[in-house]
Order: structure tokens, then sequence, then C-alpha cells
């Protein structure tokens, strides 16, 4: 099924990394389709905690529009870890590693 | 000083969209003030596969096989993962305080050591060597026999899991959803490695039993009393609430 009315499954990529002594990130996301593709849309499931719960919406949103490229994507999540929010069983490398398995 | 004095709640079996939903009212009551901190102890009926808060339903869960099985699946309140709560061969818990409730730590994972050391007592009580393993199991023999969730909000901290009694892997992994067929019994042996239950570790797995064990174990770390009580009808009210809103609801359930 497709995540969002209009893309189709081939745009999908996936991408799922398990924490060492941690837990199961899965990312599936959707790029732009031009010179310098950013991320179009973003979904990041998996085993993990998060506190508050609601804030993953945040990172995702946090990551839409960004760059494919390991700097810009640890920028963001940086800054996201840096808020108030407590992870446990992934910290920020681990979503980076992600991210970047579905780049 | 006088021992904080808990409501012991023993709800039995009940459906997955009202086990969650009234762990919820519960939590929702205790932050008000309006309900003691508690201790639950229920079992699921039918039997339900519950996802944590931030994992894909349809990634997890194979809908098909569950429907055709009579099978429940829920969405949680908590993180975490996927759980088969089969009727009959586990029984879960659920912890409900405000947070800032005297001696809970503040950090997550901390808590989740202090809380777990109850049931890992609990389980000392039954005879067996059980031991914390971070992030939020607690193993008896090096297996997994127990699994544990914690949210925080509203003010107050939940926190539920599952102590298994019996293990039904063949059909757990039936519902669940793996990464390939081909290596479903691969995996399965995998896990019948990892995961142990009460039955065999000691041959028996009475309810009332390892209940009263756990509920010992608690009493015991937390330094608390445990009175039996109720479901309160402020709290009924509530679980009608948000199991309407939430829990028996698609967009809660399908929401990733």
């Amino acid at each position: 099924m497709p995540i969002q009315p209009g893309i189709s499954n081939a745009d999908v990529r996936f991408g799922d990394y398990k924490a060492i002594g941690g837990k199961l990130l899965r990312v599936r996301m959707t790029v732009t389709a031009d010179n310098s593709p950013v991320i179009q849309t973003l979904r990041i499931t998996g085993d993990f905690f998060m506190h508050p719960e609601e804030a993953i919406e945040d990172l995702e949103q946090l990551l839409t529009g960004a760059p494919l490229d390991e700097t810009a994507l640890r920028e963001r999540v940086q800054t996201f870890f840096a808020g108030d929010v407590q992870v446990v069983g992934a910290d920020v490398s681990d979503f980076v590693t992600a991210l970047l398995k579905a780049v | 000083m006088a021992k904080q004095e808990w409501r012991l709640l023993l709800t039995g079996d009940m459906s997955a969209f009202d086990n969650m939903a009234l762990d919820e009212a519960i939590l929702r009551c205790a932050v008000a003030g309006a309900s003691p901190s508690t201790l639950r102890f229920y079992g699921w009926k039918p039997s339900a596969v519950s996802i944590g808060y931030f994992q894909g339903i349809e990634q997890e869960v194979d809908l098909d096989v569950c429907r055709e099985q009579g099978v429940d699946v829920i969405r949680r309140l908590t993180g975490g993962g996927a759980v088969f709560h089969e009727h009959g061969s586990e029984i879960t818990y659920s912890l409900a305080v405000k947070d800032d409730y005297p001696g809970i730590p503040k950090k997550v994972l901390d808590s989740y050591t202090l809380l777990c050391a109850g049931l890992v007592a609990g389980f000392r009580q039954l005879g067996l060597d059980a031991e914390f393993k971070p992030i939020n199991d607690i193993l008896v023999n090096g297996k997994k026999i127990s699994g544990n969730a914690q949210t925080r909000r509203f003010g107050g901290i939940l926190q539920h899991g599952t102590l298994l009694c019996d293990v039904n892997l063949q059909l757990m992994f039936s519902l669940l959803k793996v990464p390939s067929e081909k290596i479903r019994d691969k995996l399965i042996a995998g896990v019948e490695e990892r995961v142990t239950s009460i039955r065999r570790e000691i041959g028996m797995a009475d309810n009332d039993v390892v209940i009263q064990a756990m509920v010992a174990g608690f009493a015991e770390v937390l330094d608390i009393r445990l009175s039996p009580g109720t479901v309160s009808d402020e709290e009924l009210a509530l679980l009608e609430r948000v199991k309407e809103e939430r829990y028996a609801n698609p967009t809660w359930n399908f929401k990733r």
C-alpha cells in the first residue's frame, strides 16, 4: 500500500537498523526527484522508546526536507535529541545509520 | 514511616481493547488523585497481539492470519515490541503512579531497573533465579521470561509487561510478520533458545501462585502495602471513553 496517495511503491525506500544492545529502527522514506534530492516523506517505526511518544512526529517533521547526506541528517537528529525528550534503546548515531540505510 | 498503601486490582480476562483502555483510565485517575497508586494483574480474552506505540501495524503483524485465528490486534500507549498475549498462557501486569512518586527515578532506564526489581523478587519467590536485563527484559537462566514497557504522560508513569507462563512460538510466529518464509523455522529455533516460560522452568504456572509471588515482590521492593480493591465508576467511564477514542479505533491502531 502506498504510504501517501500518488506515490508509487517504487519510490519508497526502506532501511532497517538494529542498534547494538538496543532496539530496531525501521525507516521508510520517499525522496524528491531532482538533482539534489531531499526527504519528501518519512516514517520511523520500531520497538524503541521515546518519551513523550508524540515527539516522534516532531523528529519526522524535522527530517522532512533534509538533504540525503550524513552531516545534514546528523545535525537534525542531534537538534531533536537536545530537546526535551528521552529516547531509550537507540542514540543519535543509530537513527542516522538507519536513515542512511534507507538513502 | 508508615508504608504507602497501594490498590491491588485483579481484573481477570478482558478484551485487548478493555485491557489497554483500563490501563490508561487507571493512570489518568491515579494522576488526578482520584485513584490510589495501583498494581493490576490481568489476562486477555480473546488472545491478542499488542504492538508498541512506534511500530508499523502492517510491518509487524499478519492481519489476515490474526483475523482467521480470532486474535485481536491493538496498538499500545507504550513503546517496545510486538507481544502475543495468548489467552491462558501469560499474565500481564500494569503499574500506575504519579511521576513524582517518591523514589522513582526520573530517568526512564533507571526506573525500569527499580520497577523490574519487583518482578525479579517475585520470580525469586517462585524459586527462579531471575535477573533484570536492560533495557526492559527479565531473564531466567539467560532466557527471556518477561518483557516490559513504560510510558510517562498526563503526569504519571504507566509500566506494563508480560509474564510468560507458557509459550507457543509456532502460533506466535504465524501471527507476526517474519523477514521471509524461508527463515521462519530457523527464527523460531533461535527464539526457542532465547525465550522461556514459568511452566518450562518450574513445571507449573498457577495464575494465583504467580500473582501472589509478584505482589510480594513489589511489596518488598517498593516497601508498600497492597490492598485488594475494585475498579471505580470514574475509571469505568474513562475506560469507555478512551476505548472509543483510541484503542478500539482504527485511526489509532493503524496510525503507523
